[in-house]
């Protein structure tokens, strides 16, 4: 259990390259993973108490723990000097890019090494499917986006480096000929989700995606745009048979009887940078004589930043083929989807295999970041919503959403997917037709961030309920009430949510609160010269991606002492702290060496997996799972919100068995009651307090001597598990010395005593099923946000006045950082609805000229500090377990925020963000 | 095509102005030399001397020497409120810095913490060991040519400097000479400072006559 | 290159030659491998590169490094995240910090703490009144930047390290 031990790594990435093997100098006091292993044997363990995070002291005491703060002196075992990479980027993507202009550098800033297209050609690289386009713009072609990549310098010393750094941002040295215009490519994606509900909430839905499957139009038209007309595909009548449902709801929306109200509005977002607080960066070093590119990254993402780096060299020629690649994965200084799938560590491996026996380092400035860090996607949407005046039901629904994916694909279609699956909110509707494609531009790339997809279509949609119930007229809050879907409802895809929908609570809590109830005195109060508006919204955001894997190893010591190691990432979330809660509840303690973002110390589960969990048929997934070792994904990205949820699954899970078959046969050794005595089967009977195991009516005991009797006797000291959810959680049995063990697993190795781990044959195992791939979202959690603003009527200055959000996550692992990241999401709420904004092309953030400054974020001083009020609701049930709540507590905040603007104002504004000079021109 | 390439964002709109002033440097246009945006010119004195009578002469000078007061340069350190502005484009300076009690910022944030004795290129940072905001009583944001006239006319307004003080500050003061070299991204005030201060000179003694 | 003497954290650095172009970060985090002072912008926006400098006179102020040479920092003595603590005893105010789970991904923290501590000996000097103090925290955390919480928990921190003993710091 020494923290510098990496156990070996079995698994063979793309291109037979193995990945992760454990390196030299493992036992270096000051190896990384003894740095990121928190908070340690030594000093103060703040989660123990509840006093803090696991990763509290090591944050507030500067020490070396993000990828950016660590050089190549800095690891054992590499050589001592830093070099360092430039990644020049296309600030121009109408015109052939020529090439750069070296020879205008002065004799000091020039690179060592220079690699381009051509380079990449020479030595044979690939590009993984995911980053589909060429890793740098040949010279000759057109950018296919701005910021695109065209150089790798390499210096070999820093002061190089630096100079040739500020010469590419302040001079123009990438060069261009002729304009040509840009890069047409077809769209990322382009869906439509038709649902039309049976007579009765109980009869079957006439058309679902559940039943129907995900249908895509056939055609486009010569400016690349899908027709969405009723026409069969090339696959068959079914995107003709959902499309004819889907017309048949916009004729009824056109041509309404007079019983209906209908309200057709456009709506645009904008492209906004997630502007997490540590720039990319990364550490490489290629050891020519072991043939083993050593990394230090910082991602959402680790196990897929391996294997994609692995693809990348897997088929290259000598010497640009790595026998091994080690990676290794850092805290990092924020990530908010933004770090989740990104080609920086592409390059971060380039920069090593181009200065063979250097560690280099590449690292982005913020412009850099801005102009080639994955953004938000701009959407533009037009939705008709149809509401029965007498009722007060929303009887029809149909939007239609086109959104700017940028240069390269990256998460365009998953992002257009959720935007579109997600459009009618909180919402029981029985019509609904929503289309949506996400199309190549030639922007900076957008990808994941935070509530994406939701954030855009949310708004658009919270904003138009307000707006339709004003029109009736109603309550907004009524109206609310009077359409929320009700638990067991079915969503737009045609399934129910799994969990309990919590609507009516939420609704009654905002409809209580001060901010609301006293909302027509504070307006008829506004001092002279001041607008006061109050505004509400309310939504629900899946968590979980319908493919989200959790690794998780805890360990326990003779000592008692907890070490625990899972693959989820650390970007603030607190899944450290999560994760040691968790562990805490069934075996006792808070452990003191935590680390995350580890995808190689799992080798032990020996696991396998082949397909794409996404598109794979029941057949194939049924044949695969003939292997014992085969999984339906390794590892996912943190991301999703899945943290709570899915990132401690597995340690929780493998804790159970820690404690069930380790732990709770110690205990009954220890109280002398033999395995025929009842009791012996009471181990959920018993419960942890201080540190005490308890059973009623007989001597607490505690932890660390339970944990010597399970060393001594053998037991389970140690179990290692991997979790599989597609909206549902694998599930297999495992036969433990003791009997045999169901659980939400599908993969599992125990260590006795203090042996080594080994892995156990699942006897069964249930994956769930392929046809939840038809889920939009089965996992979801709600939020409601109240928002009083004042603004100045002649300056258009506003000031939030008050605000309140109230939410369910079902169990709060950590409190604390739920509520801060409550207070963080609406922090990044205000940030998109008045201040940040990126212009699509030449203007944004691609022509290397962004910083913040130009891009202003939240500061405290644009909060209401001392007046936001949040409410975490308590679980559902006591057996609610956590679920996860980072992305829609940032959601509502932005309609809410609207929604009071236009109370105030009288003014309904259709696009974000909304500026001060927007407001002081709509008030003039 | 001269800007074929695209310009700084915050540079477009002065390269537009530039070309249709046709005053765009053969250097902006070549990747050797740094974007240092184009600046104006002034007209010499000796350019007025056909303007009769003597004030409206004298007027002209003044509004001449209005292009240098009105330049981004110069107002966003003359602001009406307590807030400096900053680029070509006047934004609200960023990080928020308060004028605070001495015109050099709030406790917590000094001027003189980024801003040190010279322009510091790599973070794109001005610098001179007199960086501060001028008084509110010099405030020329948001006022007419006429108004900026009478207020630097005034010693209760203008710091206290006769007229001829005048001719010193603005043609020879290393301060506002900063605002000739402003370093990258900022467009230059026009002309140069010594022409200011021969303005200056001129406006004076042709009797210090106020535009309208 | 310009010659360049320091003091950080108490101990003495150079006399060297630095590049007159080098920024005190890259001083810091290249040349010393001081990483706790982050990187952030490099425009002096987000003052997560922030440190203390302790002037002759015993008063202090924060100084963002990103957008300032190295060697305006000669003959300087200043404080980094890294000196806070002292035999690994964290300060009263770190230790609120913590307690507070006032930051999330931490890459902010050094700026809000060194801003922070500098407020706290400018309120020893200068106490004022209970009625100010949320404002006063305020103004002083205002330049710096977090995305990930909100800053609600950074002024509770601070707020209650003062709140905690108000004969020191309140009048």
């Amino acid at each position: 259990m020494r923290p510098t031990r990496r156990e070996f790594m079995t698994w063979v990435g793309a291109g037979g390259i193995t990945l992760g093997l454990s390196r030299l100098a493992l036992a270096e006091p000051v190896a990384f993973l003894a740095r990121e292993t928190l908070p340690g044997p030594e000093g103060w363990n703040p989660a123990a108490g509840g006093k803090g995070r696991i990763d509290g002291v090591a944050k507030v005491t500067g020490s070396k723990l993000y990828a950016s703060d660590f050089r190549a002196a800095d690891m054992p075992g590499w050589p001592d000097a830093t070099a360092h990479g430039l990644l020049v980027r296309a600030p121009d993507a109408t015109h052939l890019f020529t090439g750069i202009d070296l020879a205008a550098l002065d004799m000091n800033a020039r690179p060592d090494v220079v690699v381009t297209a051509a380079e990449l050609q020479r030595a044979g690289t690939r590009v993984p499917a995911f980053y589909a386009g060429d890793l740098f713009c040949p010279v000759g072609q057109t950018p296919l986006y701005l910021g695109q990549p065209v150089a790798l310098l390499l210096f070999e010393g820093f002061d190089a480096f630096d100079r040739a750094r500020l010469a590419f941002r302040d001079r123009r040295l990438v060069t261009f000929g002729a304009e040509t215009g840009p890069v047409k490519a077809p769209n990322y994606g382009a869906w439509r989700f038709t649902r039309v509900a049976g007579a009765t909430p109980e009869a079957p839905d006439i058309y679902a995606p559940i039943q129907e499957g995900w249908i895509s139009p056939g055609y486009t038209d010569s400016g690349g745009r899908p027709i969405w007309k009723v026409l069969p595909t090339a696959a068959g009548p079914a995107y003709a048979k959902g499309a004819t449902h889907g017309e048949e709801i916009r004729a009824g929306l056109k041509d309404p009887d007079p019983g209906m109200l209908v309200l057709e509005r456009a709506f645009e977002t904008q492209s906004v940078d997630p502007m997490f607080l540590e720039p990319e960066c990364g550490l490489a070093w290629y050891d020519t004589g072991r043939e083993t590119l050593e990394m230090v990254l910082g991602v959402q993402s680790p196990y897929e930043a391996a294997d994609a780096v692995a693809y990348l060299l897997g088929e290259a020629r000598a010497p640009w083929r790595p026998a091994h690649i080690d990676a290794q994965f850092a805290y990092i200084g924020g990530g908010f989807g933004g770090r989740d799938h990104t080609p920086f560590p592409l390059y971060t491996a380039l920069a090593a295999m181009f200065l063979p026996g250097r560690p280099v380092r590449l690292a982005h400035d913020r412009f850099q970041q801005f102009q080639g860090g994955i953004k938000r996607h701009a959407f533009r949407m037009r939705t008709q919503i149809g509401v029965e005046r007498k009722t007060g039901r929303i009887a029809a629904f149909a939007a239609d959403h086109v959104l700017d994916g940028g240069g390269l694909a990256n998460y365009s279609p998953s992002v257009a997917v959720v935007g579109a699956t997600g459009a009618i909110g909180i919402y029981d509707i029985p019509k609904v037709d929503v289309t949506t494609v996400a199309e190549h531009s030639r922007g900076v790339t957008a990808g994941s961030m935070r509530g994406y997809g939701t954030l855009q279509t949310m708004t658009a949609l919270e904003v138009l309920v307000d707006e339709i119930a004003a029109a009736l007229p109603m309550d907004p809050i009524a109206f609310r009430r009077r359409n929320a879907l009700k638990t067991g409802g079915r969503t737009m895809t045609g399934n129910p949510y799994s969990d309990t929908v919590r609507a009516p609570e939420i609704l009654d809590r905002l409809e209580r609160h001060p901010v609301w109830r006293d909302r027509g005195v504070q307006k008829a109060q506004a001092p002279a010269g001041i607008l006061v508006g109050t505004g509400v919204a309310c939504v629900t955001k899946d968590y979980g991606a319908g493919a989200d894997c959790s690794l998780g190893t805890v360990e326990i010591g003779p000592d008692g002492r907890i070490a625990i190691h899972a693959d989820a990432v650390e970007m603030g979330n607190g899944i450290g702290t999560a994760l040691a809660n968790r562990v805490a509840l069934h075996v006792g303690g808070i452990a003191d060496r935590v680390t995350v973002a580890q995808v190689d110390v799992f080798g032990p589960l020996e696991l396998v997996t082949s397909g794409d969990s996404y598109s794979i048929t029941q057949a194939q997934q049924d044949e695969a799972a003939r292997d014992p070792r085969w999984v339906p994904g390794i590892s996912s990205a943190t991301s999703a919100s899945i943290g709570a949820h899915v990132g401690t699954q597995a340690a929780a899970q493998a804790a159970q068995i820690v404690y069930r078959f380790g732990l709770w046969p110690a205990a009954l050794d220890l109280w002398g009651i033999g395995p025929a005595d009842p009791r012996a089967m009471l181990w959920e009977e018993a419960f942890w307090q201080d540190g005490h195991l308890i059973l009623a009516g007989l001597d607490p005991l505690a932890l660390p001597a339970i944990a010597a009797r399970a060393h001594a006797l053998g037991g389970v000291t140690g179990a290692m598990a991997h979790a599989f959810s597609r909206w549902s959680w694998s599930r297999a049995t495992f036969n433990l010395p003791g009997g045999p063990w169901s659980a939400d697993i599908d993969a599992l190795a125990i260590r006795r005593g203090a042996g080594g781990f080994v892995r156990l044959e699942r006897s069964a195992v249930d994956f769930p099923p392929a046809d939840y791939n038809r889920i939009g979202a089965a996992f979801s959690s709600m939020c409601g946000t109240l928002v009083r603003v004042e603004i100045a009527r002649a300056t258009g200055a506003l000031r939030i006045a008050a605000a309140y959000s109230v939410f369910e996550c079902g169990q709060a692992l950590v409190p604390e950082v739920v509520l801060g990241q409550a207070q963080g999401g609406f922090a990044m709420g205000v940030g998109q609805t008045l201040l940040e904004n990126l212009p699509a092309f030449e203007d944004g953030p691609g022509n290397g000229q962004w910083n913040l400054g130009d891009y202003l974020i939240a500061r405290g001083s644009d909060l209401p500090l001392h007046a936001l009020e949040i409410e975490i609701l308590p679980p559902a049930s006591p057996r609610e377990g956590p679920k996860g709540m980072a992305e829609v507590v940032m959601i509502p905040v932005v309609p809410a925020l609207l929604n009071a603007i236009a109370d105030a104002t009288g003014h309904r504004f259709q696009a974000l963000p909304v500026t001060q000079a927007m407001l002081k021109g709509a008030l003039q | 095509m001269i800007f074929a390439s695209p310009l700084p964002r915050r540079l477009k709109a002065l390269a537009a102005a530039c070309l249709l002033a046709g005053l765009v440097s053969a250097a902006a246009a070549t990747g050797q030399t740094a974007d240092i945006p184009a600046a104006g010119t002034l007209a010499s004195p000796d350019s007025f001397a056909t303007i009769e009578p003597t004030e409206a002469r004298s007027a002209a000078l003044f509004t001449e020497l209005g292009k240098v007061l009105t330049a981004p340069r110069c107002v966003n350190c003359h602001p009406a409120g307590d807030r400096p502005r900053q680029g070509d484009e006047r934004r609200l300076h960023q990080p928020p810095v308060f004028r605070g009690a001495d015109g050099h910022g709030l406790p917590a944030m000094r001027c003189d913490t980024c801003h040190k004795a010279a322009n510091f290129e790599p973070g794109r940072i001005p610098g001179h060991p007199k960086w501060q905001l001028a008084p509110l009583e010099m405030a020329w944001e948001g006022k007419t040519l006429g108004q900026i006239c009478r207020q630097i006319s005034a010693p209760e307004r203008n710091g206290g400097r006769t007229l001829e003080d005048l001719v010193e500050h603005i043609g020879t003061d290393s301060l506002v000479g900063w605002a000739w070299a402003p370093g990258y991204g900022r467009t230059p005030a026009p002309g140069t400072q010594a022409q200011a201060g021969a303005l200056v000179q001129a406006w004076i003694d042709t009797g210090a006559a106020c535009p309208d | 290159m310009t010659s360049l003497s320091l003091t950080i954290n108490g101990r003495a650095y150079g006399p060297m030659d630095v590049r007159d172009e080098l920024t005190m970060n890259d001083f810091l985090r290249e040349h010393l491998g001081l990483t706790g002072t982050k990187f952030g912008c490099g425009a002096a926006q987000c003052l997560s590169c922030a440190v203390i400098v302790d002037r002759p006179d015993g008063t202090s102020h924060t100084n963002p490094t990103c957008v300032v040479a190295a060697i305006d920092f000669d003959g300087l003595s200043i404080r980094t995240v890294e000196g806070h603590a002292k035999d690994g005893a964290l300060t009263a105010l770190q230790t609120a910090f913590v307690e507070h789970f006032a930051f999330q991904c931490g890459y902010c923290t050094a700026g809000f703490l060194n801003e922070a501590q500098v407020l706290l000996e400018r309120l020893e000097r200068q106490k004022v009144a209970r009625g100010d103090l949320e404002e006063i925290i305020g103004q002083a955390l205002d330049g710096h930047l977090c995305r990930c919480t909100g800053y609600v928990k950074y002024h509770q921190a601070v707020r209650d390290v003062i709140l905690a003993d108000p004969g020191r710091y309140l009048v």
